[in-house]
């Protein structure tokens, strides 16, 4: 568990970090991926694990080649997927879906680096595709958001999916 | 209900009610599901004693077990008291399972082992071997895959499996050091009628430059026989479409290698298969260690059971309803192969054909939009056709089977279709057909 660091995080940078959360879901509910790639760091990791579902007093070890990913991405591995959405061949996306994501309990604390911070957060996604088909994906997120000279920018998001089983046929988009 | 019309194999038509029907949807779960030999799990997935898998049969709920001996075993996931599901939990290893509502324990081999207050409120009156698990009838192993029968009169396992064992072996028995699945299952809901993702990947090379046109177009390495994005050529000496093997298809290339060239880093994987060429074909004879070892195969054993050696991805579709099922997917790897390979594997599976796979996110819709369009007054009425190439197939120098040239011909669906028939119109298993068309009479040199 992460310790807590006494030292508070400054409001001017809870604000900051808050209002950029905000700014990255409206960035991507508009599909303005490249505005939103701005927002990342070039050393970016991007992952979502599957995640296990055992009985609490099991023991069985952990998988010894990996768990497997939902996501497992770099700067580039997300650009690859920018490039399929934008290729006009992704029938799925047109005509294009109503997406709308909402973030709530923000948290912010104090990483290791001096100039990063762990930020915690909860987003909900909202789609509605063909007809009356709607279908939501929550996930927890937990961030590591580094100052630049360019501002905050995300330099890590661990994405945990509570959903066991996907409730919809594609994940088309950005958690 | 009859089906003799609802699919006509030698037109390639098939009714669209077989899509949304309530009642051949029924009748599916006695006399496909309850009756065929369904995959359970790998033995990678429960090496050790007390590990379990939880899994379906058709939408019964199934527990497999790793006994003491060794063996397998696999129980109905209900308990026998009130009915309540016994495991909650998708896998693990495990000493008893205990039933949350009244506290019945079940042992691993499926006994009573105990009920909370026997004496007290049952007078020492219940007869526990008679209570225990409700056991699933057949269970075996071939190389590694462990399948489950409900029927008593089933044929054998290696006999169901027919002359797809030619195919089987290509990933299962290439490398002495055998198979493994790998990773947690990725699990999707789909809005589609179980049959059409099986009839698509059995035998749909059509779709792949369309449907796919978008992940092919950013994945620059995609190169399939040919198949190029937008649907804009093709190449019919590339690849086969085989059938005809008691409902069981492969759709295959004949380079070698093509299943490995797709990676992002393809050396590593090119090195591998030339230092293991030669045990390949040591053990699987020359056609097959050569054409089939290495390129992109789709194995579908029928009704459920889809694997792709070269993208390699294993996956099962349990069906919940006509109009909805569950896709579970795993990463498969041969033991032989290095961990760094492995590890690559494993992440590009889930990068392709995972929850968020580039290819893989864009069947569902497709999928579900045909199993709606066979729901309506009207259209529930029409026709459907899978008759590309019809009438152009035989036999080939060296594979078993009735054979198509290339990865794009609706050949395989035709078969699929053939089979659903044969099982929704047959009582029982006497009456259903066993055929192995062109069966290889003198096998390549047996090693295994």
């Amino acid at each position: 568990m992460l310790e807590m660091n006494p030292a508070p995080v400054l409001v001017e940078d809870m604000i900051a970090l808050t209002q950029r959360l905000y700014h990255e879901a409206r960035l991507l509910d508009a599909e303005r991926f490249e505005d939103w790639l701005e927002l990342l760091c070039d050393d970016v990791t991007y992952r979502m694990d599957l995640k296990r579902r055992r009985f609490r007093a099991d023991r069985s070890p952990p998988a010894a080649v990996g768990a497997g990913v939902v996501f497992n991405e770099n700067i580039a591995r997300l650009k690859l997927r920018i490039d399929r959405l934008r290729s006009g061949y992704v029938w799925a996306e047109d005509p294009p879906n109503f997406v709308r994501r909402v973030i709530s309990n923000v948290e912010i604390e104090p990483a290791d680096a001096e100039n990063e911070v762990i930020v915690h957060s909860v987003i909900v996604i909202h789609r509605n595709r063909i007809d009356g088909l709607a279908r939501q994906f929550t996930a927890g997120r937990t961030d590591r958001w580094r100052h630049g000279t360019q501002g905050w920018c995300l330099a890590a998001r661990d994405i945990a999916l509570d959903h066991a089983v996907l409730p919809d046929s594609n994940i088309n988009v950005f958690f | 209900m009859d089906v003799s019309d609802l699919v006509d194999t030698t037109t390639g038509r098939q009714k669209r009610t077989i899509y949304s029907n309530e009642e051949l949807y029924k009748q599916e779960l006695e006399r496909i599901f309850g009756r065929c030999w369904l995959f359970l799990v790998h033995t990678s997935q429960i090496p050790k004693a007390g590990d379990y898998f939880r899994t379906f049969m058709g939408e019964d709920d199934v527990i497999v077990i790793r006994q003491k001996d060794g063996s397998i075993k696999a129980f109905l996931n209900s308990c026998t008291h009130r009915g309540n599901r016994i495991c909650r939990a998708d896998r693990g290893n495990a000493k008893a399972f205990t039933c949350n509502y009244h506290g019945w324990s079940f042992a691993p081999d499926g006994s009573l082992a105990g009920v909370p207050l026997e004496n007290e409120a049952y007078f020492g009156e219940l007869d526990r071997s008679k209570l225990g698990l409700v056991q699933v009838t057949h269970v075996a192993e071939y190389k590694g895959l462990v399948f489950g029968c409900f029927d008593p009169d089933a044929p054998s396992l290696e006999d169901y499996l027919g002359d797809a064992k030619f195919f089987l072996d290509v990933w299962l028995d290439a490398m002495p050091g055998g198979t493994s699945l790998l990773g947690e299952t990725q699990k999707m809901e789909l809005g589609s009628n179980w049959k059409l993702p099986v009839e698509n990947v059995c035998g749909d090379g059509y779709h792949l430059g369309w449907a796919h046109a978008g992940a092919m177009s950013a994945v620059q390495s995609m190169d399939l026989a040919g198949l190029s994005v937008g649907n804009s050529s093709t190449n019919l000496e590339g690849g086969l479409s085989v059938a005809g093997m008691n409902g069981h298809m492969a759709l295959t290339s004949l380079d070698g290698i093509s299943g490995y060239a797709f990676y992002p880093e393809p050396k590593p994987m090119m090195d591998y298969l030339e230092a293991n060429r030669p045990t390949a074909i040591e053990r699987l004879g020359k056609v097959r260690g050569e054409q089939l070892w290495g390129s992109q195969i789709n194995i579908t054993i029928f009704p459920n059971l889809q694997f792709l050696p070269g993208l390699n991805w294993f996956r099962v579709y349990h069906p919940k309803g006509p109009g909805k099922l569950e896709q579970w997917t795993w990463a498969m790897v041969e033991n032989d192969m290095p961990d760094e390979m492995q590890a690559a594997i494993l992440d590009n599976q889930c990068l392709t054909f995972g929850l968020a796979g580039l290819f893989d996110n864009d069947d569902g819709d497709n999928l579900a939009a045909c199993t709606e369009q066979s729901r309506g007054w009207r259209t529930a009425q029409m026709d459907v056709f899978t008759n590309m190439a019809l009438g152009r197939s035989g036999p080939r120098d060296g594979f078993p089977g009735d054979i198509a040239a290339g990865l794009v011909s609706e050949h395989n669906q035709r078969y699929f279709y053939r089979r659903w028939q044969e099982h929704m119109q047959a009582e029982s298993w006497a009456e259903v057909p066993t055929y192995n068309i062109n069966s290889l009479s003198v096998e390549e040199p047996e090693n295994a």
